[in-house]
């Protein structure tokens, strides 16, 4: 089953994609800030990242680039309100933005591409 | 819209990091870029006169490899930028802000330095090369780019087919659109009509931000690649139909124009050749396009008679370049390159040499077809680059033949 890391200091936004993408058929792990994101990305291997980019102490930008530093091969998912960080150079190393929304049909369907095609290409 | 608007939203990067391992031992102590060249010169003064004689004055010089000597250098000599008027040029090394990597290639070191890009948010940036000898008008290739509105346009060399191998090979069409490239072919194909000639990536590129940006981010998610512009970035924007070409000619006589990439022990000897000869291809004179470069503050050079037991003998200096504090007393120099405060005595002899400041050449030492690094002391009656067999037991010598000796080398043990 592949690992999906969320990576949100919003409690309940980390509770629903939790949910979600359970039940999408994904296991899944929670961090609530980018410090412990970080630690999970070595010590747990994920196969796929949601990344806030609004967050307390490092931000998602930062995490992002590092992240990729640490393996560049892990999809990585931009989740935001803020769609002005598409304009952010600094993002454009991401595989996918998505919106933040209660409705997280959008979140899961990227989620299933970006790893189905991960598949495809191993 | 001004017509300097272009250049106001134009930001440059200089690759200065060259480790130039086929230059050593003149990049012992320092990076390719400043290496010295010409006799005041270091090598990187030639890239950024273009720089500021084409109106390009925000820049930026990412630096890697034994930066201490290329920072004195740009600190001391380069301090020419009005800060308060928008200009810069400030030195960036691995800051490692992402992680502990250092710049694994000239692509890397564009993407650990996104948020530099960011910050400014230009319309195009050019990036350069550090260890290039040419004189080159960016404001032409800049006007070239808008014109053709490709999101890169490179600058194209004709260069002679020998030696083409170890450059890209630019395949265009009529509009000067590249419709083939390959990195550093066993068999460069040479222009249409001209056999002897090919046509190359100068290394001089000119890029839309965005593209730039979008294609240095797609390389560093790939694994196989050696993030590298010419290898990595070049050839998938060619497949794309995404790279124009910009001829590099003279812009008076329209001939292809002088461009000499230092890559090896003999390029660099060769181009220092080049700038004795009578009319050389790249004139150093012009007051229109001034390479400007640090200097210590010397005396004029001199040339006297040296007066021994023997007699007397003139200093003479034929088809020399000679920098400032040097004095030829009683010897004569040929075809040869006398940096600042050399000083070669009575009975010596120096022909089709480079010798750097502050060497010092004894009594009746002669020397042919050597360069020698700052301060060597030369012993008095030494004989180098006559016995191709003593010499070779002794010091460097390069395939073609020319003898190197390393800064400060002790000769006397």
């Amino acid at each position: 089953m592949k690992k999906v890391l969320i990576v949100d200091d919003e409690p309940h936004l980390r509770l629903l994609y939790e949910t979600d993408l359970r039940r999408a058929g994904f296991e899944t792990m929670t961090a609530a800030n980018a410090e412990q994101g970080l630690e999970y990305v070595d010590t747990m291997h994920p196969d796929l990242i949601v990344l806030d980019i609004r967050m307390a102490g490092m931000d998602g930008v930062e995490a992002l680039q590092r992240i990729l530093d640490r393996d560049n091969t892990i999809p990585v998912i931009l989740n935001t309100a803020y769609s002005s960080y598409r304009e952010n150079f600094m993002t454009w190393a991401a595989d996918a933005y998505v919106t933040k929304s209660s409705n997280t049909s959008e979140l899961v369907e990227t989620v299933r591409e970006l790893l189905n095609e991960e598949m495809v290409q191993n | 819209m001004s017509s300097l608007q272009p250049f106001r939203k134009t930001l440059t990067i200089i690759l200065a990091g060259g480790q130039g391992e086929r230059l050593y031992p003149l990049t012992k102590d320092r990076s390719k870029p400043a290496v010295p060249f010409g006799g005041v010169y270091r090598i990187i003064d030639f890239t950024l006169s273009n720089c500021i004689n084409s109106g390009l004055k925000r820049i930026y010089a990412f630096t890697q490899y034994k930066s201490f000597s290329l920072d004195k250098h740009l600190q001391r000599g380069w301090n020419i930028f009005s800060y308060e008027a928008g200009e810069f040029l400030y030195r960036i090394p691995p800051q490692h802000r992402i992680g502990m990597k250092w710049y694994e290639g000239t692509a890397h070191a564009v993407y650990h330095n996104i948020y530099l890009l960011e910050h400014n948010k230009p319309e195009q940036v050019f990036v350069l090369s550090g260890d290039h000898i040419y004189k080159m008008d960016y404001g032409a290739m800049l006007a070239s780019h808008l014109a053709h509105d490709l999101p890169l346009t490179l600058g194209a060399a004709v260069v002679p087919r020998e030696g083409a191998h170890h450059f890209g090979i630019l395949e265009v069409d009529e509009n000067w659109r590249v419709i083939g490239f390959a990195e550093k072919p066993a068999r460069p194909r040479t222009v249409p009509g001209d056999p002897d000639h090919c046509l190359v990536n100068m290394g001089v590129y000119l890029f839309d931000t965005v593209s730039l940006v979008r294609e240095v981010c797609h390389d560093a998610r790939r694994t196989e690649t050696s993030h590298d512009f010419g290898r990595d970035i070049i050839p998938p924007m060619v497949a794309k139909n995404q790279v124009c070409a910009y001829p590099f000619r003279d812009t008076k006589s329209e001939e292809p124009a002088y461009w000499r990439d230092i890559g090896t022990l003999d390029n660099y000897y060769q181009a220092s050749m080049d700038l004795v000869s009578r009319r050389p291809q790249i004139d150093l004179y012009d007051r229109d396009w001034p390479i400007r470069a640090w200097r210590a503050p010397a005396p004029p050079a001199k040339s006297v008679h040296g007066v021994t037991e023997d007699g007397s003998m003139p200093g003479e200096m034929t088809d020399s370049i000679i920098g400032g504090g040097t004095i030829v007393s009683g010897a004569k120099v040929e075809r040869s390159i006398l940096g600042s405060f050399v000083k070669i005595n009575s009975y010596g002899r120096v022909s089709e040499s480079i010798l750097m400041d502050g060497v010092q050449v004894g009594r009746r030492a002669e020397l042919n077809r050597v360069i020698i690094d700052k301060n060597v002391i030369i012993p008095e009656g030494m004989v180098i680059g006559h016995d191709p067999d003593e010499d070779r037991a002794h010091f460097q010598v390069t395939e073609g033949g020319v003898i190197v000796i390393p800064k400060e080398m002790n000769l006397h043990e």
